[in-house]
């Protein structure tokens, strides 16, 4: 029994992780808990450690070190690009498994040039695993929301429906339900009596009469002060509402979106497969689907074979600052997830950086690694 | 074995709950004096009484302190994760009604159903530079409501442990996840509930502790069985 639970792997681990050009940098365990919760959401409370200082300020135990890592880098005021790599424990309480746990990975931020930046993350992460794993096949997965959005784009469907299925992308349960909904005949949509009254009254049509109705309202029930939505942001979503209780998604775009969700292929393939699908449904994706292909190109230069990773078209993460490449990468035939990783382009201004600043990255689960190796040996 | 059963220590909640009890037969006195936290079932050495606040009934149960208790569901299932497996409802029994329910601001006329919460939570950050916030003391129900049910996950919650219904007016929280018995409350406070915002229709209930031994015992099986005749 080994004395300390860090893999014996780990120091060959972190020279190939400086090996790839990155600089290590550490965080403290202890962490600030507001932005982990901000960022993922409130579920997220139940599987971190959270404690609370002298002072009442919530605190948690380090769950995983993207944030920390991109704090860190808008602390220091540090210029991009810049690579960054890390090995350390987290912490998450889980139902199974250990609660600590050791995670390492990069995160790459401030790489302009988009397409070579994933698909070097994507190598980076098949590298460090074949390295640790010799003889294991893996199987990589991958898949990219920003093709999804050009596809509901090109659909033609309302700017509140468009965010509605973008915002489901990423988890298969909610997006069924919601295209379910989405195309049953009945009208959609649940309004008030007040709205109806003002639809009655004609309100509803003129636009700044709505917005002075609404603020009259509010300084007579004594909410204006605090109001966090404003009267011309509720005239607005009524309006969006009102329009999205009148379209349905008829059954040719709904079919459209089911197979397009249900594509799932060899990387390699996809991309004519993806023009293939656009050119047949009669839907514009030019933009995202050179940048796609790119990417694929990209892949190749980087000595990654497209034909050893599998495109998911449904494949995404429902947190809204994965704004394109996800991936995954898993011994073939197991659902182990041993490297996740993917594109967060929103995460650092989200996190308070002043400028836009493009960032991918990927986590290794280093106990699944470890319990491979052993398994090996 | 003595079966002991926590019943609510004051107030309306703890009338009740011996009205109940001695309709099934189960006339409970306390031990002492009125205010003594220990109680007996008059003829019956093998029932114990403990009178408890409402909040520790939850507790005790999931602790197997107290076979039974009287209780709110609402409480059992804030209180407890698997509510389900760790204890059994084994009588609803007709009082202390009050729903938790998610309500907004009146005025926000675009939102009626949680789906309109939903895409107004969705690009809050965006237009407001903070997440939406809720206000309640019901941390578990609200997660499990907005992330389980209806997969809403950007938003926040801010502990409020009493009169939530005035936080949005004070600008604390924008919508609240709250009990409520008449809505009157709601509505003085211009709040609305979501048509399908009613994550709990909670009353006052006989609970059972899962204990193995409760397995063939007569007395548990009494209780139960002559407070279900009751109710």
């Amino acid at each position: 029994m080994p004395l300390s639970n860090l893999p014996a792997f780990a120091p060959d681990l972190v020279a190939d992780l400086e090996r790839l050009g990155t600089e290590r940098v550490d965080t403290p365990v202890i962490q600030p808990a507001e932005p982990f919760l901000d960022m993922a959401g409130e579920d997220l409370r139940r599987r971190i450690f959270l404690t609370e200082s002298e002072t009442g300020k919530s605190l948690c135990l380090r769950p995983e070190f993207t944030i920390p890592v991109c704090l860190r880098h808008i602390e220091t005021a540090m210029g991009t690009p810049r690579r960054y790599a890390y090995l350390g424990e987290v912490f998450r309480q889980r139902r199974e498994g250990a609660n600590e746990f050791y995670q390492a990975g990069i995160e790459d931020l401030g790489e302009t040039d988009v397409a070579r930046a994933d698909a070097r993350a994507v190598r980076d992460a098949m590298t460090v695993l074949e390295n640790r794993l010799p003889g294991v096949t893996l199987s990589v997965v991958l898949g990219d929301q920003s093709v999804f959005e050009a596809v509901v784009a090109a659909c033609g469907l309302p700017a509140g429906w468009q965010k509605r299925l973008v915002h489901a992308f990423g988890n298969q349960a909610q997006l069924q339900r919601l295209m379910a909904d989405l195309s049953s005949p009945a009208p959609a949509g649940v309004f008030g009596p007040e709205v109806e009254r003002l639809a009655i009254l004609g309100k509803l049509d003129d636009e700044a009469a709505l917005i002075a109705h609404i603020d009259e309202t509010m300084e007579a029930t004594g909410y204006s002060t605090n109001a966090s939505r404003s009267p011309a942001d509720i005239a607005r979503r009524l309006r969006e509402k009102m329009e999205l209780a009148n379209t349905r998604l008829d059954a040719r775009t709904l079919a459209l979106l089911r197979e397009f969700l249900a594509l799932e292929l060899s990387l390699a393939e996809a991309p004519a497969a993806l023009a293939a699908f656009a050119d047949k449904a009669g839907l514009a994706l030019g933009e995202a689907l050179a940048r796609f292909e790119r990417r694929v190109s990209a892949l190749r230069e980087a000595g990654a074979d497209p034909a050893r990773i599998a495109y998911r078209a449904a494949f995404g993460r429902p947190l809204d600052y994965y704004t394109g490449l996800v991936f995954e990468i898993a011994p073939a035939g197991s659902a182990l997830v041993l490297a996740g990783g993917g594109r967060y382009d929103r995460l650092l201004t989200l996190l308070g950086a002043r400028e836009r600043i493009p960032a991918v990255g990927f986590s290794l689960w280093l106990d699944r690694i470890q319990s491979l190796t052993e398994a090996a040996a | 074995m003595t079966i002991t059963i926590g019943l609510p220590s004051k107030g309306r909640m703890k009338e009740d709950s011996s009205a109940v009890l001695a309709r099934a037969g189960f006339t409970v006195t306390a031990v002492g004096n009125d205010r003594s936290y220990r109680g007996r079932v008059e003829g019956r050495d093998d029932i114990e009484i403990a009178f408890l606040s409402a909040s520790e009934i939850s507790r005790e149960i999931a602790a197997g302190t107290v076979d039974f208790g009287v209780t709110g569901e609402d409480l059992v299932r804030e209180g407890l994760a698997e509510a389900d497996a760790r204890v059994e409802f084994s009588a609803r029994l007709g009082f202390g009604h009050a729903d938790v329910v998610v309500a907004a601001p009146e005025i926000w006329l675009d939102v009626d159903t949680m789906a309109d919460l939903g895409d107004v939570a969705a690009d809050f950050r965006a237009r407001h530079g903070r997440r939406l916030t809720i206000a309640t003391k019901y941390w578990r129900l609200t997660q499990q409501f907005f992330s389980g049910n209806h997969g809403i996950q950007l938003y926040r919650i801010v502990e409020s442990l009493g009169a939530t219904e005035g936080a949005p007016a004070s600008g604390s929280a924008d919508i609240i996840v709250d009990i409520t018995s008449t809505g009157s409350t709601l509505v003085a406070n211009h709040l609305k509930i979501l048509a399908d915002g009613v994550i709990l229709k909670s009353e006052a209930c006989l609970v059972r502790a899962r204990k193995p031994e409760h397995e063939g015992d007569a007395v548990v099986a009494e209780i139960v069985e002559r407070v279900r005749g009751v109710v």
